[in-house]
């Protein structure tokens, strides 16, 4: 008798919804075992993980911030990965967003501007983030390059692309020669929404984006054409999709979402640019479109999440003295989880009987 | 924007009434202290060196006090974090980089209740203290023992910020150096980071690829001695004792102590005694110290060791005239020596140094 894997030659629904809830489930039993052996008690570490984040109107804006941009970011890698197009370079198109709309809040520093700023700033951002993500298209449509090399590398080009700048011509002159830029003008930081805390109008956009990319994706010819040439490329090019087309239009969108984000957070939070302004926003994404199961509602839910673990990984430093290496343990956990569940997605457990084997 | 403004301003002014409520039902209870690190407590220099300070602190004081860190705080999270530990009744926070000061400057006026220490800001605020220590004195040592030990008559500095005090630290050491031998020469590379040990590592090993065969670095971790240990050069540690990471490599280590001017901190704050005062302790107030000589001669070791007791006691000042500028500018004649403020206000290399300002 034995147990073999077996692909499964359909998914059920249910089993695709259920199976980020058994990683989550699985991440809080792992996470409750280690605490406990790290001499904490599970119980209230998972609170002060998981709940208290949420507990009062501070921490919930807190949240909402950090999710603001991973969540934008993942529902444009969503839409990339749907048309099985890998774009793992958003990071760089998310300091390019930042750089590009930060540009426009430098050059009009100290002189008053009129409320068109922070939407042009917002434009630039996005624009500078799709333009950049058309690079590694191009490449793979003119040159055949995989696209998730090019995609990552350009990230290191972004990256030193801010350093140098912030360390050269965009240097605060009264900043004791630390690389970064000058602190941006009221009116080219986002409003913000609530008293208490530091929610702001990136996350009202981020949802608007949400629902329209379901919108685009469920309901719309494009949505359909990105789908389909995800999963049946034979097909999509019988019924006239040109995948050409279709790679340079994913790049652009998932660029674009990823370059707003970054000139959101840069506007928003930072309020000015440094090298440092990205904690990885642009590769965690990727972690929270496949959690979110390349849908944008998923891609918001699985934002949230990730970003209480964040913050919960912070209070669990303050008020339980866990180390932070701790909360890194359990985002790992949780992805070594998702992809684990995923298998169950696609294979199935058969227990064979001697004889047939 | 006005509407923005007005929540901006009810927000900060809520919170501060929280911290002082929070204040009062502490007052007879514990005081906690919360630590903020810009790297993680396992990097074996200057965060760990911090923490450390905590548990000393923590051992003076006993259960007047509760202390925490929080490692590896990015300057986009500071805000949050501090935030936090604001409203979870911290009263004494100690932010523990000068990649703090401008977000702890801005922060402070928030949060009235609460004491904020800043290591190693320029200025104070009513609820601002900034406290630092004199490592100068301990680069000026590495120069002395630098020009003793090398060869190639070139010193290699992994640098991080072009900020005063790095290129203060640098200037001391060529100081040091010329002190025994004028021809003296240092490379500089900066990593652009305080921790990033394979940035770190990749600056040693281009200035090893550029002759340099004593290695000083301002990162604050070990990678830039590890690194001269392989490749059989020198290097100095920083913030804590480096000897057991390149015992072969390594002469000396600056040793920050924090614990003590934490204890007394916690202290002040239990008494009602805190004051925004403006610390730069050094050798002689045992703020640092220097790690034990190891490959060095005895001879080397007696210069050494007294060049390190002329200056904790006062006898030998690094920074005595006359002092030029790399463009040639007298910065102070002979006989006279820089003030406090003047070292903390190098933006400028000496003379001689034959490096570019960033």
């Amino acid at each position: 008798m034995k147990l073999v894997m077996e692909k499964r030659s359909e998914t059920p629904i249910s089993l695709m919804l259920i199976s980020p809830m058994i990683a989550v489930a699985l991440t809080m039993i792992s996470a409750a075992i280690m605490f406990a052996l790290l001499g904490k008690d599970p119980v209230a570490a998972l609170q002060t993980y998981f709940l208290d984040p949420l507990s009062d109107s501070w921490g919930l804006q807190e949240v909402a911030v950090k999710a603001t941009p991973l969540v934008l970011i993942a529902v444009g890698l969503a839409v990339c990965y749907r048309a099985k197009v890998w774009n793992i370079g958003a990071e760089g198109q998310f300091l390019f967003g930042a750089m590009a709309g930060g540009y426009v809040a430098i050059i009009t520093h100290g002189s008053t501007q009129g409320p068109w700023l922070l939407p042009v700033m917002l434009l630039m951002g996005a624009m500078a983030g799709a333009c950049f993500a058309l690079i590694p298209a191009l490449l793979r449509t003119r040159f055949g390059a995989n696209e998730i090399l090019t995609s990552l590398m350009l990230v290191y080009v972004a990256e030193l692309l801010l350093d140098y700048l912030v360390r050269g011509p965009w240097r605060d002159p009264a900043g004791f020669n630390m690389p970064n830029s000058v602190m941006f003008e009221p009116e080219a930081t986002l409003p913000l929404l609530m008293a208490g805390g530091r929610l702001n109008i990136g996350t009202p956009i981020m949802i608007a984006v949400v629902l329209g990319f379901m919108l685009l994706m469920g309901r719309t010819l494009k949505g359909f054409e990105i789908r389909l040439v995800g999963e049946a490329p034979r097909a999509a090019r019988f019924a006239g999709f040109s995948e050409t087309g279709l790679v340079i239009t994913v790049f652009m969108i998932s660029g674009a979402l990823a370059g707003l984000a970054g000139v959101l957070e840069a506007a928003g939070t930072v309020k000015q640019l440094q090298p440092g302004i990205s904690p990885g926003y642009g590769f965690t994404a990727i972690i929270v479109a496949f959690l979110g199961r390349l849908n944008p509602i998923g891609c918001l839910f699985a934002g949230i999440f990730i970003a209480i673990t964040f913050i919960g990984g912070e209070n669990a430093q303050i008020m339980l003295r866990l180390p932070l290496d701790a909360t890194r343990v359990l985002q790992g956990l949780l992805l070594f989880f998702v992809l684990v569940c995923d298998s169950l997605l696609l294979y199935r457990f058969r227990l064979l009987r001697g004889a047939a084997a | 924007m006005n509407i923005t403004r007005r929540h901006l301003m009810a927000g900060s002014a809520g919170l501060a009434g929280a911290a002082l409520a929070g204040q009062h039902a502490e007052a007879q209870s514990r005081l906690n202290v919360g630590v903020v690190l810009i790297g993680p407590v396992g990097d074996f220099g200057w965060s760990h060196m911090h923490d450390q300070g905590r548990r000393r602190m923590a051992e003076v004081l006993g259960d007047r006090v509760n202390a925490t860190t929080v490692e590896s705080v990015a300057p986009p999270d500071f805000d949050r974090v501090v935030t936090q530990l604001v409203r979870t009744g911290h009263r004494l926070i100690f932010t523990t980089s000068f990649s703090y000061f401008a977000p702890t400057q801005r922060l402070a006026p928030q949060h009235p209740g609460v004491f904020f220490e800043n290591a190693t800001g320029p200025t104070t605020l009513p609820n601002m203290a900034i406290y630092n220590a004199r490592f100068y004195e301990g680069r000026y040592i590495q120069g002395v023992i630098a020009a003793r030990k090398s060869r190639s008559k070139t010193i290699g500095y992994v640098a991080t910020f072009p900020v005063p005090e790095v290129i203060s630290a640098i200037n001391t050491v060529m100081r040091g150096a010329w002190s025994v031998d004028p021809s003296m020469k240092i490379r500089v590379v900066w990593v652009n980071a305080w921790s990033n040990p394979a940035r770190e590592a990749d600056a040693a090993r281009a200035l090893i690829d550029q002759g340099c065969d004593v290695l000083c670095s301002h990162t604050d971790g070990p990678a830039p001695l590890q690194l001269a240990e392989q490749r059989g050069v020198f290097g100095f540690g920083q913030a804590s004792d480096m000897t057991r990471f390149a015992p072969r490599a390594h002469l000396t280590s600056s040793v920050n102590n924090w614990g003590d001017y934490y204890a007394e901190r916690a202290k002040a704050v239990l008494d009602g005694t805190w004051r925004p005062t403006d610390t730069w302790g050094g050798l002689g107030s045992g703020m640092f110290r220097m790690a034990p000589f190891t490959n060095m001669t005895p001879e080397e070791i007696s210069e050494a060791t007294r060049i390190r007791d002329a200056i904790a006691a006062g006898t030998l000042h690094p920074f005595e005239g006359p002092i030029t500028r790399q463009d040639g500018t007298v910065v102070i004649p002979a006989g006279r020596r820089l003030s406090d403020d003047e070292i903390r206000a190098q933006n400028y290399f000496y003379q001689g140094i034959d490096v570019a300002m960033p």
